[in-house]
């Protein structure tokens, strides 16, 4: 006790004994605190304040909240949007990501072709899948309309149509599934082999060994996919930005996006300080309620 | 054996990362800087633009006339992508490094005015050049860059639109291109003659569709700003008469089919050859005075390549034909306003803080034609850009211009009339141009009819106004 003691406790100790390694990282942590810590709490600043980048920022108490919530139907169509987007898109990412992963799974010939190709996608830059998702939609002779007109089906406006605009966008997340879908790929290699083979011997079918067997035993990585999933649809931006710019008629209007609009187009960094505190609680909120639900449902196979 | 061949990879590896870390330091320092010095000596002016590809290269051009003009100053052109342009502008402002001159076409006088941000022009004529300015620039020019009586911006290039129509179409339809309608009601007639369905109905040619908001309130004597009272005048009877117009003709056709048929083509913004006019896939359209040098550079280059494929001998069913073309003012409804529209530009401002001033203001003097018109004429003509005043529009070099480009006279004759109407002058100008978008599309998708459309706008921009008044802003 009294040998540590000398050595030196806390974090003066810490980083006295530690002085290199944090010499190696010291790149990462300048940054990280520069540009991810410092306007982090300046956020919380600002968003007390009237701040257009150029003039100081002037104290306006809890206005810019105030109004968000009082007076302002964008606000409220954004987070509406985004809910909706979420509400949809995350459930069906991780249904579609599983499945793939289950088929992805069998032992059959040439399966590692089968999931490079499945991954790739996820790795394409956002803004290359947009542009070319512009093209795939596009009511007249785009692919997915093209494949429709086969079938004799006049394909909607997909992205011009406010009735369908959010439904594209929903349906184009489920192109970039083969990023969970490796993670689940791997959970489901995880998986001890003995517990399929006790469940054979006691009959059970393959339905069954899914559903008592691997999914159970997938639920960590199907949770760790869920948060995930939640705070990226919460920050769902780049594709509605390029492909709809919120529009038809705010039917895309995400809430990061309406954010980016308030902050850099009207340059209402205050408002949008705020803005970005209220999707901050609001993620963390739900991320909450999934940890908290994760005891009811999530099995670590103990 | 495995260790062998596990040693030779790892010094493969090895060998290919040195070379991958060599050639990256060699790419950093050995490759060109990006902007040379071609005048070392002299005071560098850092001029801040938007312009790309072959519209950057007219810029450089007019600032390599410049650094030739004299022996002070030399201009150092820098193209900044559009996208990020103000909020970079803002970020050098904010940081005390400003450029010392850019080029805008963005509506940010007011609000940047307001945030004591630019340098007040007029301060750095003389009492003559203020005079003269005020007197023989257009209107449009002087709405764009007057901000509470004092000038912010020069403009190089005003932005007037008109419509475009292709004779050959015109033709075949039985009408005389020679006798373009002289009001709305007689162009909407010759649109609904040029539109051409499929068996299925579809729409496979538009003969003329009216859209934008902006650009046909003034026709219906309608606006969004009296200047006067300084206030806005969103839902008037004008306005609401205009919008009115917009849903009925897009309704007439079906929106739905409108949508459907200009997703297939390109983007009607745009460049040259894949403008879908140029394809002939509208037989008129409104679009901006830029056009006209774009369908000059466009024949020319069809002209080349016919000259060069009769020089080889080529199949002459190869060869390529210039685009015909007719341009007109829109014309007013019955009871309207003639040589009217909305107009926008490219003017150049300095921001505070610049440390070049003086260079700065040289160079937007020698670039406008302030200084001397007929050297000025010029450089508008290589840009197909609409002149600052009647100086520069009366200079030899750019009548020589209108000869060879007939179908300019028309964007000419518009930029001097009083009834083009700019964005009204408001800090909020960003805001408020979302939102008058906003209310056109909601009323042409008919989510709103037109009377609820203007009534929304009005409500949103009051609210707006009224929040800002809370943050303590002015308005």
């Amino acid at each position: 006790m009294a040998a540590s003691k000398r050595k030196g406790g806390g974090l003066r100790g810490a980083i006295r004994r530690n002085w290199l390694g944090y010499a190696f990282i010291s790149p990462w942590l300048i940054g990280f605190l520069a540009f991810t810590v410092g306007p982090f709490l300046a956020s919380v600043f600002l968003s007390f304040t009237r701040y257009d980048v150029i003039s100081t920022p002037v104290w306006v108490g809890a206005a810019n909240y105030k109004q968000l919530f009082a007076g302002d139907p964008i606000f409220w169509k954004s987070l509406a949007v985004t809910f909706k987007y979420a509400m949809v898109a995350i459930p069906v990412g991780i249904v579609t990501g599983v499945a793939l992963a289950l088929l992805l799974n069998m032992d059959i010939k040439g399966i590692s072709v089968y999931r490079t190709m499945f991954y790739v996608p996820s790795i394409v830059p956002v803004v290359a899948t947009s542009v070319v998702f512009i093209w795939i939609l596009n009511p007249n002779g785009g692919l997915v309309n093209s494949i429709l007109l086969r079938f004799g089906v006049m394909g909607p406006n997909w992205l011009q149509d406010k009735a369908w605009a959010l439904w594209s966008l929903i349906f184009m997340s489920l192109w970039g599934v083969g990023g969970s879908m490796i993670i689940y790929l791997a959970g489901l290699k995880d998986i001890p082999a003995q517990l399929y083979e006790a469940a054979m011997i006691d009959g059970a079918s393959a339905w069954q060994r899914v559903r008592h067997v691997t999914l159970p035993m997938l639920t960590p990585v199907i949770f760790f996919n869920l948060v995930m999933g939640t705070i990226g649809a919460f920050q769902y931006f780049t594709q509605a930005y390029v492909m709809t710019a919120g529009g038809p008629e705010d039917s895309t209007m995400f809430y990061s996006l309406y954010l980016f609009n308030r902050a850099w187009r009207y340059l209402d960094m205050g408002y949008a300080s705020a803005m970005a505190w209220i999707l901050f609680v609001v993620i963390m909120i739900f991320t909450g309620i999934i940890m908290k639900s994760q005891r009811k449902w999530v099995h670590y196979g103990n | 054996m495995e260790t062998d061949r596990l040693a030779t990879l790892k010094k493969i590896a090895s060998i290919v990362a040195g070379v991958l870390v060599i050639a990256g330091i060699v790419a950093i320092f050995a490759l060109p800087r990006p902007q040379q010095r071609h005048y070392p000596k002299r005071i560098q002016v850092r001029f801040w633009h938007m312009w790309t590809a072959e519209w950057a290269r007219k810029v450089s051009d007019i600032c390599d006339e410049f650094n030739k003009s004299q022996d002070k100053y030399e201009v150092i052109p820098l193209s900044v992508p559009s996208g990020a342009a103000d909020s970079k502008f803002l970020l050098a402002v904010a940081g005390g490094d400003p450029p010392d001159v850019m080029a805008q076409w963005n509506p940010v006088i007011p609000y940047w005015a307001d945030s004591k941000l630019l340098q007040p022009l007029d301060q750095m004529m003389t009492p003559k050049q203020w005079k003269e300015f005020q007197d023989t620039a257009y209107p449009a020019a002087k709405k764009i860059g007057i901000y509470k009586g004092r000038l912010y911006g020069v403009t190089t290039g005003t932005n007037v639109w008109a419509v475009f129509y292709l004779p050959k179409h015109v033709r075949a339809a039985g009408l005389d291109p020679n006798k373009f309608p002289g009001t709305l009601e007689g162009l909407m007639e010759w649109g609904k003659k040029l539109n051409k369905f499929d068996k299925n109905g579809n729409l496979v040619r538009i003969g003329f569709l009216p859209s934008w908001l902006m650009e046909f309130a003034p026709i219906f004597g309608g606006r969004f700003y009296d200047p006067k009272t300084g206030e806005l005048t969103l839902y008037t009877r004008e306005n609401l008469r205009a919008l009115e117009f917009l849903v009925d003709e897009r309704n007439k056709i079906g929106y739905a089919k409108v949508v459907r048929f200009e997703s297939g083509l390109r983007n009607a913004s745009s460049g040259q050859g894949d403008w879908p006019f140029m394809g002939g896939f509208y037989s008129m359209t409104i679009d901006g005075v830029w056009r006209v040098e774009e369908l000059r550079k466009y024949n020319a280059g069809v002209r080349r390549d016919n000259a060069e494929l009769r020089r080889n001998h080529g199949d002459p069913r190869n060869l390529k034909s210039e685009v015909e073309y007719g341009t007109a003012p829109v014309p007013p409804p019955t009871g309207g306003t003639k040589n009217a529209g909305y107009a926008d530009g490219n003017f150049l401002i300095i921001p505070r803080g610049a440390k070049h001033v003086e260079g700065a203001w040289e160079f937007i003097k020698f670039w406008s034609g302030i200084e001397n018109p007929r050297r000025a004429a010029e450089f508008y003509t290589w840009g197909g850009w609409l002149p600052l005043n009647t100086a520069v529009a009366n200079a030899p070099a750019y009548k020589e211009y209108i000869r060879k480009n007939p179908q300019f006279k028309t964007f000419l004759d518009l930029v001097s009339s009083k009834d083009l109407l700019t964005c009204p002058p408001v800090p909020y100008q960003a805001f408020l141009i979302d939102q008058i978008n906003r209310a056109d599309d909601f009323a042409t998708r008919g989510s709103l009819t037109p009377r609820q459309a203007l009534e929304t706008l009005e409500k949103d921009i009051v609210n707006e106004r009224a929040r800002r008044k809370e943050l303590g802003y002015n308005d």
